[in-house]
């Protein structure tokens, strides 16, 4: 475990301070009234799973978006910042995670555009420059190269001489080792903290427990838009630790169920290995909900994408219905199969620009099919009995999906999703970004949806884990650390310790 | 070969390519801001029209040439409003402005037919006129050919060493880094495409200033569209532009001698032939870099900015 800096309380005065600051999108709280100070010299790491806020936080920040409450405090006078333009000349600067450089010009074209100085150039002048700005913070860059040549972690450091050439005195990072090799987030992080050894403050969002461990002084844990909890490294001593302050263990909400006797097998994974995957196994019965609990990246977005057919398994086997994956995804029955209810509702789950009933029929055409012709009529007509029933607003089967609000978007997908009779459910983060109402509902409507099918419910939220399934299976690096009844007490407190890949009687990593 | 053929067949590929290599360099300039123009073809006919229009009347070649650059800047224009401002399809605006164009200069022009106005004579230059074989070829020419001359490395020089140059590359490859940087693309974009028509224009007023004197319709025959092949064909190089703007030339120069003198071949077949050889060389060039690697186009090329959020 690399020591970190030690954490000196009371710093004389934060870099900036943020005051009471909220954001909503429609009925959801994005941020509601965090409080965080970003002191010169530390590294703060803002951890907290998708969904928690960190990204609307940061774009406040860095001036993308303006609050809907609270200040921002710059070196103690308020600021408002229209514009992320305005936000640069603050000092406060932003590494996307979608570099913004123009591959085609050099590094030292990028570094300095918009502050050439004259109206000449001298690309060698250019370059010199670069190079010495590079020297000074330690980050090995050829000035000359072109971007289009260079690895995401060299880009990387390009984005960085950016802001540090604009005289930044924050630098927020948004997950930035997502792109990164292991020895280029060794590097990264050497570059942190050359950067606060020179006062500079470093924020960056993550959901990696070892790489908060690694590097932070300070943690501040986001969890549905609120800041639960500020404290220094030092405080810190374990990933497990880490583990429960991040997924919380508060109950919100609770649901009434019944476990149900369970039926046939529907599902069976065995030694499934490649694409992130570790020798995954699992099976799932009709009547019951299977929770898959991690941290965010630890395998389960490849595993549901091979379950949902949408990448083919590398190794190992998967039976669907008794069938292999490759005879069961050949010609897939539109009705009493698998459905998907994805993470991605605008993107993947559905037609933005599309309306309701057309959304309706991306899975479901097939019932509504006379030859090569379909039935609108009788389509529309469904569709509005199944806006009815769940409760969809606006209840009006033309309007277009975009317009829906997050949970009605969700509504929609599991109404087009379970018209089809499915015998497999695959749920993945199935109320995140939605507020408690649509939370129930969806929930409710999971419940019901097992007495017919078997639910795979891929969630990072453990209270919803722990709520709805009947079994948990957590994942880490890829593997299956244990799958347990979720009635197992003993077992559930473990959970934590599972997430962060410590096996009960081990010490903690 | 013999060389009293070949001096002449050059100096008139020269001159037959110029208003081409105008054109070129504009269309090139107002792509590597990253706006698609495919209305080259019109903003060159009225380009001529102005010109021709304004020497009539004035009498001055200089005063002509400037109406013509500027008329065709001012069309182009309309392309930036629609494509800038309300972020409409740039193909579909290019090939309208086209047509309003090409349609503009016809109606306008229909009483000028047959008529002739002053423009630019030939211009022996000293010294390099002297020379042997490269003097008439090259420096017998008109001031319009030597300032094209001039055009090219200065256009290179523009985007290799200077801050515009940078900031409209910057435009045109990610308008979102230009954004990030604290510039505004938007205006760039606005800068590529009034510059660019400026030096269409320019080619559409050697036409009617230079390389005819008079007005007859339709008088560019399709140039506007070899300016847009030419400068895929170019890879967004203006030293490139200049072999191909030349090749064009001289074969719409040779199959001329061929048709005066007086060959079996039907003429409309010859008329063909530059245009014929230009897709030619395009699907060539296009193969060759194919295999080689991606494209050379600008990044956000007609790819319009979106307003955040």
């Amino acid at each position: 475990m690399a020591a970190a800096t030690p954490a000196t309380h009371a710093p004389a005065q934060p870099l900036v301070r943020l005051e009471g600051i909220s954001k909503h999108f429609g009925a959801v709280a994005a941020n509601a009234d965090i409080h965080l100070d970003i002191h010169p010299g530390k590294v703060l790491a803002l951890l907290g799973e998708n969904g928690a806020g960190k990204s609307t936080l940061m774009a406040i920040l860095s001036g993308r978006y303006r609050p809907d409450a609270g200040r921002i405090l710059v070196h103690g006078r308020p600021a408002d910042f229209a514009s992320s333009r305005q936000a640069i000349a603050a000092g406060i600067g932003m590494v996307y995670q979608h570099f913004m450089l123009a591959s085609r010009l050099t590094v030292a074209e990028n570094v300095l555009l918009g502050q050439e100085g004259a109206f000449l150039l001298s690309p060698r002048k250019m370059q010199a420059q670069v190079a010495a700005l590079a020297e000074e913070y330690g980050l090995a860059l050829d000035p000359a190269a072109r971007v289009a040549d260079l690895s995401m972690g060299e880009r990387q450091r390009v984005e960085i001489l950016k802001l540090l050439h604009r005289k930044s005195r924050v630098l927020i990072f948004d997950e930035p080792t997502a792109v990164l090799t292991p020895g280029e987030t060794a590097q990264l992080f050497a570059a942190f903290r050359n950067l606060t050894s020179r006062d500079r403050a470093v924020v960056f969002i993550t959901h990696k427990l070892e790489e908060v461990l690694e590097v932070a002084d300070e943690v501040a844990i986001l969890r549905r838009g609120r800041v639960v909890e500020t404290l220094p490294r030092s405080r810190v001593s374990t990933g497990r630790d880490l583990a429960c302050r991040m997924v919380g263990r508060e109950v919100l909400l609770t649901v009434d169920k019944a476990p149900l006797a369970p039926g046939e097998e529907v599902l069976r994974v065995e030694n499934l290995s490649g694409e992130g995957l570790d020798d995954v196994s699992l099976d799932l019965r009709q009547g019951e909900i299977l929770a898959v609990v991690g941290v965010a990246g630890n395998g389960q977005k490849p595993l549901v994408e091979v379950l949902a057919g949408l990448a083919p398994p590398r190794e190992g086997e998967v039976l669907l219905l008794g069938h292999p994956w490759s005879e069961f995804y050949t010609r897939p029955s539109w009705r009493g199969s698998l459905c998907y209810i994805p993470e991605d509702r605008l993107g993947l789950a559905t037609m933005p620009g599309m309306d309701v009933v057309d959304n309706v029929l991306l899975t479901t055409r097939r019932g509504f099919s006379r030859g090569p012709l379909l039935d609108l009529g009788r389509a529309k007509t469904v569709v509005r009995d199944l806006v009815e029933e769940f409760n969809v607003h606006p209840r009006d089967p033309n309007a277009l999906a975009w317009q829906l609000s997050g949970g009605n978007l969700q509504k929609l997908v599991l109404a087009r999703e379970f018209y089809r009779d499915p015998r497999i459910i695959l749920a993945e983060q199935p109320t995140q970004g939605l507020d408690v109402a649509a939370t129930e509902e969806v929930w409710e409507r999971l419940l019901l949806a097992r007495r017919t099918a078997g639910v795979l419910l891929v969630t990072g939220d453990l209270n919803e884990a722990l709520q709805l399934a009947d079994r948990v299976a957590v994942m880490f690096r890829g593997r299956i650390m244990d799958t347990f009844p979720a009635a197992d007490r003993e077992k559930v407190a473990g959970i934590g310790p599972l997430m962060a890949g410590v096996r009960p009687g081990e010490s903690g990593a | 070969m013999n060389p009293d053929l070949i001096v002449p067949l050059l100096a008139a590929a020269v001159q037959s390519g110029t208003p081409v290599l105008f054109a070129t360099l504009g269309e090139m300039f107002t792509e590597k801001a990253g706006v698609l123009n495919l209305g080259v073809e019109g903003m060159m006919l009225c380009g001529a029209l102005a010109a021709f229009v304004t020497s009539l009347y004035t009498g001055s070649p200089v005063l002509a040439l400037a109406a013509g650059g500027l008329a065709a800047a001012l069309v182009g224009a309309l392309h930036g409003m629609v494509c800038l401002v309300f972020l409409g399809n740039q193909v579909v605006s290019g090939l309208a402005l086209t047509i309003l164009g090409t349609g503009l200069a016809d109606a306008l022009g229909t009483p000028l037919v047959g008529r002739t106005a002053p423009g630019f004579g030939p211009l022996r230059l000293p010294v390099l006129g002297d020379l042997p074989v490269l003097g008439p070829a090259f420096f017998q020419q008109d001031a319009l050919v030597y300032l094209s001359y001039l055009l090219v490395p200065a256009f290179w020089f523009f985007f290799a060493r200077t801050r515009p140059g940078l900031r409209l590359t910057a435009a045109g490859e990610y308008p979102a880094a230009a954004a990030a940087a604290g510039l505004d693309p938007i205006a760039l974009r606005w800068a590529g495409v009034l510059g660019g028509g400026f030096l269409v224009g320019l080619g559409g007023a050697y036409l009617s200033l230079a390389y005819t004197h008079l007005w007859t319709s339709n008088l560019t025959a399709g140039r506007g569209w070899i300016a847009v092949a030419l400068v895929i064909f170019a890879a967004w190089r203006p030293g490139r532009a200049v072999a191909g703007a030349w090749l064009f030339g001289g074969i719409m120069a040779f199959q001329l001698r061929l048709q005066a003198a007086g060959t079996t071949l039907p003429s409309s077949l010859l008329l063909m032939l530059p245009y014929a050889t230009t897709v030619l060389v395009l699907v060539v060039a296009a193969l060759r870099r194919g295999a080689s690697r991606g494209s050379d186009a600008p990044e956000a090329l007609s790819v319009n900015i979106e307003p955040e959020d």
